[in-house]
């Protein structure tokens, strides 16, 4: 019997072991070393025991049962045989049942060589059929959305796709269809399977039923170099294996990694390898030349830009790097201070929050205390759109028990999971904030969700219309609260890991204010000098670029035509000022450059990253960069050898070693640590004994009321029109039509309806058509941001809306 | 947001309403709900599983699994009388198959299809519980037992002559059965108007609204 409480003794196949209390007899067996067959069994999700492929047998007062080992639980002094000659005749006959229809075409099936139904066969299969009659037979492939396809004939309906629909992702849109021999897995007619998580379908499914529409006879599994790293389009950095064949990646898995993603990816992760690919990517370095540009060597790029900056002095400023490695983004923060010797620099462009508070907020919380909070207050952006792998978190904990609270305004994915749902107009989330803090009225029985236990706050900005302030002003509520930890929303790539390397004009590199005068002792002793001050954030530089008093941007991956709130400011400012672009592509932006560096982009650099909880985790390299690319750090380099300075950047790990000693939240950190054990899932910094000196405990900044009407709801989706989607065939297809968005009670007022158009003016001015949603707080307009109708409009308060009538009506 | 039934008949509005407020997981309510939007549409259309959802809030993928699971939600026309011949195996060794031809034959239907007039609706079905009275058939889920090839060619001639408004089990039997599974006892009052069965939970059919057409 077993000495520890959580833990029981069982004897499988004549051997005692210790496994944990409650566990799945399947999960304990494979856990202890004695694996067994399964196909319908999923890790993380809850067990349905239908393929049949993991019989045991155990002893019962009745004498020895086969019995579904993913269906029991383990019990002490429980006696199990996994491999008798009884199971041994009953996994053959599971294989043999479930051959009965695959069509056995694995020569040209994408699944052929990683298959479970082709690799259990061999291992446990008879070798050989009695069932001679005619296979079921179904039109393949059929798709079921852009991304996936379905071939009917291979499925053995084993329910994981639909059991993740409906489980994990929380859209059922594929599911059983008929009954008996008929049973098939189908979509509605013309509902495809339009699920941001389909692609996880493709990867659990045990046959090449679900094959990914992109990757389809691409390549063979066994022709497959991977590579693991983390997925940087988005803040949550889950963990992916990055595949290429023929120097090219043809696919992203996703890999289990649980304190982020456990397995899960959403279709951006999966599917964004293909803009590495687009025609277009810039591959030499290019010098405008009137409208266009014109190659150049890099010596020649280089050296115009170095020239350029040089004549400027101090009057360059920086922007970007939220999308770039730790190492690129320590070298631009050095290359900026220490060679440009300018204080201007930030990777945000006001779309973000606050960079202490992204940075350095406490307490901070992890994704996983998610799992254990007796409540959760989620006011920020609507994960499913902006970071869709921790949406499913979420969605995990809520399901679980975990009383969540949302407060957005309008309809969030994770309403239908939530304890509480409130709605504001944007501009009077302050008002509301007070409200909820009182327990006022209606909110009361959300305050009281919140008033007891653990409790993680989920805080950003839920629309680029609103302030920033407002994150701050939420967490310092949540603070009032019993046990309460905050995890800051950010989007984008590694905007968390920038702000960590001083790409923020109030920060320096390893979470240190700009101000503390020791800190910039050892910096300026390294990195030779140190401008004075405090610099300029994104908007005052783009409006000193603009008149003129910035002579130079730098941008560093970077999109403000198509980012920034005000469309027009960016542009204006780029057309203005001298630019020197390290870029993947000529987009919005960088088209106004005067010299445009190809950087080297996901795969084909190494690099580490960090992710909203601080998690520092490694990116590895599978292909080469194409053309001339290189990896941001070694262009900067260049140019600072041009302007006469040495960046010492010349190996990624070399830059990773100097930003672990000079950035205090990462010290400790070596660069093979994230390779091995526990470090694959990555290292949350600043490490225990560490202390950074900048601890940002939010206050309440009490924020004014903007009451003004409509007010503009402005928010991201997953498929905008960012250069990233835009350059993946599969993914900028689908994105949402652009529309104006309004409640029902507002049209009216307005006279029109669903499919009319009105005329928005906001920074710029936008005609759309309007779509009516319910769900939408009274007095606002919702406009999804940066698709191609919507980027002129900018972020403001509140709109002017004019309805657009049909001449003659 | 408008209902997505409002086009139905006010009381079947009335009845869904009530079966959507009566489950605490109104997943339950799919299968009543199914029934009820099957009578409005003569039988259970994508429309129908569309609207099922949007009362449900499960997704049409999910409600289509559940109609599809059941072979009494009719996914296609059903005709006004549908006639049901039991072939398991009492039935079948007393001549079911017989009878099945016979109906074929007198309603020029194959087995599982509809006529294009929307008449007849034939099907072989398994064990409808008459074994007693095997051979047995149903007309809108009424019984007829005891019937031989020859009875049950008439009654469908008779059903296409009558064109009966309502179908009463006891007068089929009367007319066409043989040996019947046990006493009948005193006739039934309501009959069954096709495609959708007039037992069950929900109430008969009312005579005239929106069932046989």
């Amino acid at each position: 019997m077993a000495d520890a409480p959580d833990q029981v003794s069982i004897t499988l196949d004549g051997r005692v072991v210790e496994v944990p209390r409650g566990a799945l007899l399947i999960a304990a067996a494979i856990e202890a070393g004695t694996y067994i067959p399964h196909f319908c069994w999923h890790p993380r999700m809850k067990p349905v025991g239908m393929c049949r492929m993991c019989l045991v047998e155990i002893d019962t007062p009745r004498g020895k049962m086969l019995t579904t080992s993913c269906t029991t639980p383990v019990a002490d002094g429980m006696v199990v045989e996994t491999s008798s000659p009884v199971v041994k005749k009953a996994q053959e006959g599971v294989i043999e049942f479930l051959l009965i229809n695959h069509p056995l075409d694995c020569p040209v099936c994408d699944k052929g060589g990683e298959c479970p139904l082709q690799d259990q066969t061999l291992a446990y299969g008879p070798g050989d059929g009695r069932f001679v009659e005619e296979k079921r037979h179904y039109p393949k492939p059929i798709p079921i959305s852009d991304l996936v396809a379905l071939d009917r004939e291979r499925c053995i309906l084993c329910a994981r796709c639909t059991r993740f629909s409906e489980e994990i992702s929380g859209d059922p849109l594929i599911e059983f269809v008929d009954r008996g021999n008929h049973v098939e897995v189908n979509t509605f007619p013309n509902h495809p399977f339009t699920s941001y998580f389909s692609g996880n379908t493709v990867q659990i499914c045990p046959v090449g039923a679900l094959t990914a529409r992109p990757y389809r006879f691409r390549a063979r599994p066994w022709d497959l170099e991977a590579v693991e790293a983390v997925s940087t389009v988005d803040s949550v950095h889950s963990k992916v294996s990055l595949e290429a064949s023929m120097n090219e990646i043809v696919r992203i898995s996703g890999v289990d990694c649980d304190p982020t993603n456990q397995g899960w990816l959403s279709d951006k992760d999966r599917f964004v390898y293909e803009h590495l690919l687009a025609d277009d990517r810039v591959v030499v370095p290019l010098i405008a030349n009137g409208d266009g540009f014109r190659e150049a060597s890099w010596g020649e790029a280089v050296g115009l830009a170095a020239s350029r900056l040089a004549d400027l002095g101090g009057a360059v400023a920086g922007l970007g790097g939220a999308r770039s490695t730790n190492e690129d983004a320590y070298v631009f923060s050095r290359f900026l201070r220490g060679v440009v010797g300018t204080p201007h620099l930030d990777a945000q462009l006001d779309d973000g929050l606050a960079p202490e508070f992204a940075a350095a907020v406490e307490p901070r919380a992890l994704i996983d205390d998610l799992d254990d909070a007796d409540a959760i207050l989620l006011w920020g952006p609507d994960l499913k759109e902006e970071l869709p792998v921790l949406y499913l978190r979420v969605r995990k904990a809520a399901t679980a028990g975990a009383k969540l609270v949302v407060v957005h305004p309008r309809r969030t994915g994770l309403d239908d999971v939530a304890a509480h749902t409130i709605r504001y107009r944007p501009g009077e989330g302050p008002a509301l904030l007070r409200r909820l803090a009182a327990g006022e009225g209606d909110l009361a029985e959300a305050r009281d969700a919140l008033g007891a236990g653990k409790v993680v706050a989920l805080v950003g900005r839920p629309g680029l219309a609103e302030p920033a302030e407002l994150a701050e002003a939420v967490a310092a509520f949540a603070l009032t609260l019993d046990d309460a930890r905050i995890l800051p929303l950010v989007r984008r790539g590694n905007v968390f890991g920038a702000l960590d390397m001083g790409l923020a004009p109030t920060l320096l590199p390893g979470r240190v204010s700009v101000d503390d005068a020791e800190r910039r002792r050892a910096l300026a002793a390294r990195w030779g000098s140190l401008p004075d001050g405090v610099g300029m954030g994104a908007t005052d530089i783009l409006e000193a670029a603009a008149s003129g008093r910035i002579g130079a941007l730098v941008l560093l991956g970077v999109d403000p035509v198509r980012d920034h709130p005000r469309p027009d400011l960016a542009r204006r400012a780029l057309e203005r000022a001298f630019v020197v672009a390290l870029d993947l592509f000529v987009t919005d932006s960088t088209r106004h450059a005067d010299v445009v560096l190809p950087v080297a982009g996901l795969g084909e650099i190494q690099g580490t990253v960090t992710n909203l909880e601080g998690r520092v985790q490694k990116l590895n390299r599978v292909v080469p960069p194409p053309g001339q690319a290189r990896p941001a750090w070694s262009i900067l380099d260049d140019l600072a050898a041009a302007l006469g300075s040495e960046l010492e950047a010349d190996a990624v790990e070399k830059i990773f070693e100097e930003l672990a000693t000079l950035a205090p939240a990462y010290e400790g950190l070596t660069w093979d640590r994230f390779d091995w054990a526990e470090g694959r899932d990555g290292v949350v910094v600043p490490l225990e004994g560490v202390t950074p000196p900048l601890r940002h405990v939010p206050s309440d900044p009490g924020l004014a009321v903007v009451s003004e009407r409509p007010a503009l709801h402005l928010a991201r989706v997953l498929y905008d029109d960012g250069v990233l989607v835009r350059h993946c065939p599969s993914l900028a297809s689908l994105a949402p039509e652009a529309a104006a968005h309004l409640h029902p009670r507002d049209a009216s007022v307005l006279a029109v309806r669903e499919g009319d158009r009105v005329r928005l003016e906001g920074v710029g001015v936008v005609e759309l058509p309007v779509v009516l949603d319910p769900t939408l707080a009274e007095g606002t307009v919702y406009v999804p941001f940066n698709l191609a109708e919507t980027a002129a409009l900018g972020a403001v308060p509140s709109v002017r809306i004019d309805v657009v009538r049909e001449a003659g009506s | 947001m408008s209902s997505p039934i409002a086009h139905w008949d006010p009381e079947y509005q009335r009845r869904a309403a009530t079966i959507v407020e009566r489950y605490p997981d109104v997943r339950s309510a799919v299968m009543p709900l199914l029934y009820l939007a099957s009578l409005h549409h003569g039988h259970v259309t994508e429309e129908a599983m569309e609207e099922v959802a949007a009362l449900t809030g499960l997704t049409a993928a999910q409600v289509q699994s559940v109609a599809s699971f059941y072979t009494m939600y009719k996914r296609e026309r059903v005709g006004r009388y549908l006639v049901s011949v039991c072939t398991s195996i009492s039935c079948f060794l007393r001549g079911a198959d017989e009878v099945l031809a016979a109906v074929e034959g007198a309603t020029g239907v194959v087995d599982g299809e509809t006529d294009d007039e929307g008449l007849f609706t034939v099907e072989h079905v398994e064990c409808i519980g008459a074994c007693g009275g095997a051979p047995a058939l149903q007309v809108n889920y009424e019984f007829v037992e005891g019937v031989t090839p020859a009875k049950a060619a008439e009654l469908c001639r008779w059903l296409r002559d009558a064109r009966p408004e309502v179908v009463l089990g006891d007068e089929m039997q009367l007319l066409f059965g043989g040996r019947p599974s046990f006493d009948p006892g005193a006739p039934e009052p309501e009959g069954a108007i096709a495609p959708v069965p007039a037992f069950g939970p929900y109430g008969s059919a009312r005579p005239g609204t929106g069932g046989g057409r």
